[in-house]
């Protein structure tokens, strides 16, 4: 496959779709079928920081999930570098290509394990280094990260959060990925300390030339880190948009609810929102039941008619900006 | 004046049987007006939730006491006036939820798991008020539609039924169920989705035009401050460090630290560019930084000198504006 230059595709996802069966209740036997993700397609270029953004209950962390293979999808495909993702596959070593970086470092340390063993410890599987060579490779990975050499003998739970999630990065650069997925990275952390983190993950993606996947619900860090912004919603795709159109204006209705949330309000115009729908997995679940041939967010949606109900918007492209809408806002470029 | 507080020291034991104590928080004195919002910013372990808890009594007994000061809580018709600090501990529970209350940082901790949102809010009600259950049920009932939950359909709904922000909806509903003069907010939308936190900062603004409730709203987050409060207090390592109205603080930081603060966040100072590293506060808040004679800044400070060794008074900049340091320009 073609593989040079910047813009080559790192990962493709084509009509990409997970749902989760369960029943009603005990004696309620009808299927209540929830779809985490829905018909997505994307792809995501070499040395991007390509953003997905949404609220929860939304999919993101399931399509990052189905991206490292942690769970099973249920139709479509993900291509990496034009093979079909297939992590049973040994000689691809996808494990090696794609890694992730959790949201609560808390909680994705192992608690019992020294530092060092919980950094070289994917590079021992896959074979990047021997095991004789764990301790001298964890120190490297550390001061790759900014930690101190010494950590490598200290437990998790010896580490503050920002250091922790220094490990958690340490530990997956370990096997030299390309793509690595970070799942709310900073959200969990302080404000002094996420400015840390970021700072880094800046500096790692420049020197390795790294391709992020950056899953985020803070706004203001997609307009200072990313590339390109994908909004989900009920477990599709609202929009596609380079970083600098998106802010400038989406075309989306709910990119433009989105947006408002990191607007500057005074205390007397934040009244507003007393109003504003509940979102929960529910209430997009009884959105896409009631109507399952319309668009999932017709039930909040400030510009819906009646098409709206019964048909079901496809992702359009518009220039670069793709957009699953039948009346887009047009911006006024 | 709704709330005074007036030279408030609260002591943390580190060894109680020695004697070994630092202030957390440390001669703050500040007061809210009634209808008033103030914020308390600060980073983790600076001491801003201690001081929430102080002011209902609610510090951890045997490892923390309240040392000096007082805490005057005055209702909005200025009827009644207690210093919560003299009350003895079975004076306290006839003063909490009636005159100060409030809401925790995590919803699916605080509300009882077994009981149905309704009869907690009517156990509320009931344990300060004589009535018939029934009116108090009418009561609850209201409050959860003013907090925008259909009342009658979820009155009897158990927490685990209902979405983080409908709890911490609820919370609000039971905090403010009879009508305190103090809401004490501690961090209410930290485990909350954007769009559900805009909400419940929404309707904590709503209540505190409607009901004239003066809210203390301990937050890290100088953009939800902005987007809520009428005046700041930046709190570092137990000290007010800079307090004034929220808009001077943000777009005219003073002190250092408030500096570092906003630059410390894409968004809030506007002069980053795309991918621009971000400005770090060096170091960490230690526990030593609670003891020091010195600025309790001082190692993290980029404008650092030799007059930050001695302990460094509130200053005033300009009226309702003060700053904790020499150095400001």
């Amino acid at each position: 496959m073609m593989d040079n230059g910047k813009d080559s595709e790192v990962l493709s996802i084509n009509k990409l779709s997970k749902h989760y069966s369960g029943y009603g209740s005990l004696f309620n036997f009808k299927k209540n079928i929830i779809k985490a993700v829905d018909n997505v397609s994307f792809k995501v270029y070499k040395g991007d920081i390509f953003s997905i953004v949404g609220e929860t209950g939304c999919g993101k962390s399931t399509l990052s999930k189905l991206i490292l293979g942690l769970t099973n999808r249920s139709s479509g495909e993900i291509f990496y570098k034009g093979n079909i993702l297939n992590y049973n596959l040994k000689k691809l070593d996808l494990r090696k290509k794609i890694q992730i970086v959790f949201q609560d470092p808390y909680s994705s340390l192992n608690p019992k394990k020294k530092i060092y063993k919980i950094v070289s410890l994917p590079a021992i599987k896959n074979k990047t280094i021997k095991k004789k060579d764990a301790l001298q490779y964890s120190m490297q990975m550390l001061k790759k990260v900014g930690l101190d050499e010494n950590y490598v003998f200290k437990f998790p739970h010896e580490l503050s959060g920002g250091q922790r999630q220094r490990i958690s990065i340490a530990r997956s650069l370990s096997v030299n990925p390309e793509l690595l997925v970070l799942d709310e990275p900073v959200s969990a952390l302080d404000v002094s300390v996420s400015a840390q983190i970021l700072n880094l993950l800046l500096d790692l993606h420049e020197k390795n030339n790294l391709t992020y996947i950056f899953i985020t619900h803070d706004l203001r860090l997609v307009r200072h880190m990313a590339d390109k912004v994908c909004v989900m919603y009920g477990g599709k795709i609202m929009e596609i948009s380079p970083v600098d159109k998106f802010f400038d204006g989406p075309l989306h209705p709910y990119s433009r609810v989105l947006l408002e949330s990191i607007l500057a309000y005074g205390p007397k115009n934040i009244l507003q929102f007393a109003d504003a729908g509940n979102i929960n997995i529910n209430n997009i679940n009884a959105g896409i039941e009631k109507n399952s041939r319309g668009c999932v967010y017709y039930n909040l949606c400030s510009r819906r008619e009646v098409q709206c109900i019964n048909n079901e918007p496809e992702l359009k492209e518009n220039g670069d900006v793709q957009v699953n809408c039948f009346f887009p806002y047009y911006s006024s470029v | 004046m709704s709330l005074i507080i007036d030279n408030l020291t609260v002591r943390l034991y580190t060894d109680f049987k020695k004697k070994e104590f630092f202030n957390v928080a440390d001669s703050v004195s500040f007061s809210v007006q009634n209808g008033e919002i103030i914020a308390v910013v600060g980073e983790s372990g600076s001491g801003k939730s201690f001081l929430g808890l102080s002011l209902m009594r609610l510090n951890p007994p045997y490892i923390s006491e309240i040392s000096s000061g007082s805490i005057l809580i005055s209702d909005s018709g200025g009827f009644e006036k207690v210093d919560i600090v003299k009350l003895k501990e079975n004076q306290l529970s006839g003063v909490r939820g009636r005159l100060i209350s409030m809401i925790f940082q995590d919803p699916n901790v605080s509300l009882n798991p077994v009981i149905k949102i309704g009869e907690q809010i009517v156990e509320a009600i009931l344990a300060h008020k004589k009535m018939k259950k029934k009116d108090a049920c009418d009561i609850a009932i209201h409050y959860l539609e003013l907090m925008r939950i259909d009342g009658k359909a979820r009155f009897n709904s158990y927490p685990h039924e209902l979405s983080g922000g409908m709890r911490q909806r609820v919370m609000i509903a039971m905090a403010m169920v009879l009508e305190p003069a103090v809401l004490v907010a501690d961090e209410p939308t930290t485990a909350l989705d954007v769009k559900t936190s805009l909400q419940v900062l929404a309707l904590i603004e709503k209540m505190r035009f409607e009901k004239n409730v003066s809210v203390l709203f301990i937050t890290h987050d100088l953009s939800i401050a902005r987007n809520i409060s009428d005046k700041t207090l930046v709190f570092y390592a137990g000290q007010i460090m800079e307090y004034g109205l929220t808009e001077d603080i943000i777009n005219n930081p003073a002190h250092p630290y408030s500096i570092s603060l906003t630059k410390s966040v894409p968004g809030l100072s506007k002069d980053y560019a795309p991918r621009e590293r971000l400005f770090v506060i060096p170091g960490s808040l230690s526990q030593g930084d609670f003891k020091s004679g010195k600025c309790r800044f001082y190692n993290r400070c980029f404008k650092k000198t030799k007059e930050c060794l001695n302990e460094i008074p509130l200053l005033k900049l300009s009226s309702g504006r003060f700053a904790r340091c020499v150095n400001i320009i």
